[in-house]
């Protein structure tokens, strides 16, 4: 453990310079751009005077540098800054609830997901060579590839039009039936891939020593999968699952807006059309620091789960 | 695991998928549904809740409550209201001296009577200044406060809009008649000159000529009054539960999931006869919803318009259409080649046919326009005749125009709203149609909504596809915004004095008919000279549930919900 602080410490004193580029080039980038929220906001009756006083008014007038200092000087305050399109709405206000709602949502999803892929991919890397192994992640294939555009109106005409069975769409927390069709959607057409990846580190990990060792000891091949196997194979899992985490701030777009789910995916597309600058600068903040945080997490559970693992000068293995 | 169970469980779980596939399959087919949707049919006696164990019955809402589709506004601001979305809210919970009934006629709202020149409401000045005199009346109070209304609320509203804090974009675009208002919207004065109050129950507007549709702006949210205390009280937040003077006051708004509106039963003009609406603003496959019986009205698009036109589907009986205050045209820049030479445009309108394509593409869901006015506009011409379709004549104007033929044309590029990744039919049919009977081939060109109306402002356009929507039930709001020389919004850039003459005559023509025939004049020239070609007007299709009484697709943005009744 000895060399994990500074480690941390110096992954840590680089975060603030990765946000402070992120957002400028963000900024940047969007005021560049074509068009702006005013003008998008105005509609058909798009008068230059009007225009031009409103934005003033706005601030959007500014120098690009004075408009990126007073906005960073909010946030260190805690203050993401107001909506355009959501007239004076804080963007804390916007964002946070409808993140809430996809983590959720996305949550769920990402326990079937791995939930099912998982063990799937394990039983194929054991079972290669036979007709086990293609065969079983194959199944899951098919969903990978429909879409969830289709995926969804048809579970919406079979289980909710025809069979009465579930809500049309809308949210109700993540305990309720409104979670049934969008986790289904969501988590089908991943089970493919993460089961295709535990098969190939699986494979690895079974090539081994110590697998060799443990069945030549006599253990049952239940424990040998679960206790040695298993736990092997799936450390390079830990990275996807991490970063897996973070997607859940993103939202599913098609999903959302197909079910009526206030999420996070729809509002973001709709601000980037909008030109909603200060939602745009609020999400990729939160992300960013999401994945920052997330990245310096996963090494850091590295060291517990491989004790291989070591960073630092000790690094020697 | 032995490889025998693995196989089982494996064939277990291709089974069920075949099974889902093949019930699926099945019950698509099947069409018209099974008993889950005769049931579903019969409204439940006694009070129903939703989301109870009884689902598959009637979802419907408690007794009283319309619930409907919607979207978030933007703002509830009647002073930054610049959209439909916002302006549906709007005029439900504010109101204003004066408003718009379901038969498009202006009525008085918080005045008692219109004021005319018969009855000494408007009086014309010496200077040709015009004062308007509104009488109010004495008994309409603020939503949740009950402040009694008086004329200072108007005087304070109406200077509120055009103050630049408040950074209004079209406040001087609807009052800037009044005297004193530019003055105030661009910083030069504190108060309007031109309103007056005179008592409690009495205000004056002097507006700067005698234009007759001054009282049609009145009508759009930036003349509605706003609660001063409430305002002043708490800037930032104030919309989210705002004292308005409307039939229904906000109830509740959850940002992306509903907003609820609560009848005012206060309301001066009689209170609404629904409790609550309910708008979902969740978004979601509406028409599932409607037909799952979890909202009551719902919008029919061209993919479901085959199922319900069909006389012989059960949604047949609850289909009901409206046609809207819009205008959707093929607009040209008259300042770029080719098509600063009239005789290029009226080729390419000669060229297209739009009946066909509105039958056969549309379905026949929107009506084919014959000019710039739409149905229901006053001053509409009914024998105004769009270009027709006519192959050989478009060729010939082609021949006769300054590039001789299709062959020196410059590149057409043909610009429209959209994602970029698929073309609407109607717009393929068009193009398609200059290639066949002009033999020019035109390029498509899609751009998203902002950066659309950037290339419009500046010019870079050539030709367009776009739209209008009557902001007010007046020409003016059309031909003399979209055309004169000197507007702003005139996009094709288009210069005619003989036009302009016209249109600046009918500013302040105070003859109705005489006003109308003017408009009229103007619009022959517009559509002669091929300054827009007009396409469809617009029409609105809806399901709307037959224990649903009243409702109706209004052609604007109009109060309309305290004529709705639930009957079950």
């Amino acid at each position: 453990m000895q060399g994990i602080l500074p480690y941390v410490l110096r992954r840590l004193l680089w975060a603030p310079l990765i946000l402070f580029a992120v957002s400028f080039i963000t900024f940047t980038v969007a005021r560049f751009g074509p068009g702006d929220p005013i003008s998008v906001a105005m509609g058909q009756f798009r008068d230059p005077e009007a225009l031009a006083r409103v934005r003033h008014e706005k601030g959007l007038d500014k120098p690009l540098l004075e408009q990126y200092r007073i906005y960073m000087w909010g946030v260190l305050h805690g203050d993401l800054g107001e909506s355009f399109r959501f007239r004076d709405r804080p963007v804390s206000d916007i964002i946070f609830p409808k993140m809430w709602v996809s983590a959720q949502l996305g949550l769920v999803a990402l326990i079937i997901t791995f939930g099912i892929g998982i063990p799937v991919g394990v039983l194929a890397a054991l079972r290669q060579g036979t007709w086990v192994d293609p065969a079983s992640i194959s199944t899951f294939l098919f969903f990978q590839s429909v879409p969830v555009l289709v995926t969804v109106p048809v579970m919406l005409l079979v289980f909710v039009v025809k069979l009465g069975w579930l809500p049309t769409g809308g949210w109700d927390g993540i305990f309720s039936k409104h979670i049934v069709i969008p986790a289904l959607a969501l988590s089908m057409p991943g089970i493919a891939g993460v089961a295709r990846l535990m098969r190939a580190t699986t494979l690895d990990v079974l090539k081994e020593d110590y697998v060799r060792t443990a069945r030549a000891k006599g253990l049952r091949e239940f424990t040998v999968v679960s206790r040695h196997v298993a736990r092997n194979a799936l450390l390079p899992m830990t990275t996807i699952i991490g970063i897996s985490l973070v997607t859940l701030l993103e939202g599913a777009f098609f999903t959302e807006t197909l079910l009526g789910i206030p999420g996070i995916g729809r509002l973001a597309f709709d601000s980037v059309t909008s030109r909603d600058y200060d939602i745009i600068l609020g999400l990729t903040l939160v992300l960013a620091t999401a994945f920052i945080t997330a990245n310096i997490v996963i090494d850091i559970a590295y060291t517990f789960i491989d004790p291989r693992v070591r960073y630092g000068r000790s690094a020697a293995a | 695991m032995s490889s025998r169970l693995i196989g089982f469980v494996l064939a277990v779980v291709v089974v069920l998928v075949l099974a889902i596939g093949a019930i699926s399959a099945v019950v698509i087919v099947r069409g018209g549904g099974g008993e889950g949707e005769e049931q579903r049919a019969q409204p439940t006696e006694g009070a129903a809740g939703e989301g109870d164990e009884n689902e598959g019955k009637d979802r419907g809402g408690t007794a009283g409550e319309l619930r409907l589709p919607g979207a978030d506004p933007i703002t509830l601001d009647p002073a930054l209201a610049v959209d439909a979305e916002s302006a549906t809210y709007i005029v439900e919970i504010f109101g204003g001296l004066v408003t718009i009934d379901l038969g498009l006629n202006i009525v008085p709202d918080i005045a008692k009577e219109l004021p005319t020149r018969e009855n000494g409401g408007i009086v014309d000045n010496l200077d040709g200044t015009v004062t308007y005199t509104f009488h109010l009346r004495d008994n309409v109070v603020f939503h949740n406060t009950n402040r009694l209304v008086t004329a200072s609320d108007f005087k304070y509203s109406l200077e509120r809009a055009l103050d630049p804090s408040t950074a209004s974009p079209v406040a001087e675009a609807y009052l800037g008649d009044i005297v004193g208002a530019r003055d105030m919207a661009r910083g030069r004065a504190e108060e309007v000159r031109g309103i007056e109050v005179v008592d409690d129950f009495t205000l004056k507007i002097t507006i700067d000529a005698p234009k007759p549709y001054f009282l049609a702006k009145l009508t759009y949210p930036t003349a509605f009054i706003v609660d001063r205390k409430q305002v002043e009280s708490d800037p930032r937040n104030w919309t989210r539960k705002p004292n308005g003077t409307g039939p229904f006051k906000m109830g509740e708004w959850s940002l992306g999931e509903r907003i609820v509106l609560e009848a005012n039963d206060r309301y001066h003009l009689g209170p609404p006869s629904l409790e609550t609406v309910t708008y979902l603003l969740a978004g979601g496959s509406v028409l599932t919803m409607y037909e799952t019986g979890d909202i009551d009205v719902a919008g029919v698009g061209i993919n479901d318009i085959d199922r319900v036109a069909d006389p012989t589907s059960d949604l047949n009986a609850e289909y009901l259409t409206g046609d809207d205050l819009s205008i959707s045209y093929i607009g040209f820049n008259t300042q770029v080649e080719p098509f600063d030479d009239p005789k290029v445009r009226q080729a390419f309108a000669h060229a297209i046919d739009r009946e066909k394509i509105a039958q056969v593409v549309l379905k026949d869901m929107l009506p084919v326009a014959q000019g710039i006015m739409m149905p229901g506009l006053p001053g509409y011409n009914p024998e105004s005749e769009a270009l027709a379709f006519d192959p050989e004549l478009a060729r010939r104007l082609l021949a006769e125009s300054k590039y001789g033929g299709p062959d020196r044309l410059p590149t057409v590029t043909l610009t429209e709203v959209g994602g970029g990744a698929v073309v609407g039919f109607d717009t393929q049919a068009m193009v398609e149609m200059w290639k066949e009977n002009l033999g020019v081939e035109v390029e498509l060109e899609q751009t998203e909504a902002a950066t659309f109306f950037e290339d419009l402002d500046a010019g870079r356009l050539h030709m367009f596809l776009a739209a209008w929507i009557m902001d007010y039930p007046d020409p003016e709001g059309i031909v003399d915004i979209k055309f004169h020389s000197k507007s702003r919004l005139n996009d094709p850039r288009y210069g005619n004095p003989e036009l302009d003459a016209l249109l600046e005559e009918a500013r302040t023509e105070q003859d109705v008919n005489r006003r109308m025939s003017l408009y009229q004049q103007a619009e022959k020239i517009i559509v002669e000279e091929a300054v827009w070609v007009p396409l469809y007007y617009g029409r609105d299709h809806v399901l709307v549930k037959p224990y649903v009484k009243g409702f109706q697709s209004p052609p604007m943005v109009i109060p309309r919900l305290r004529y709705i009744t639930i009957e079950r």
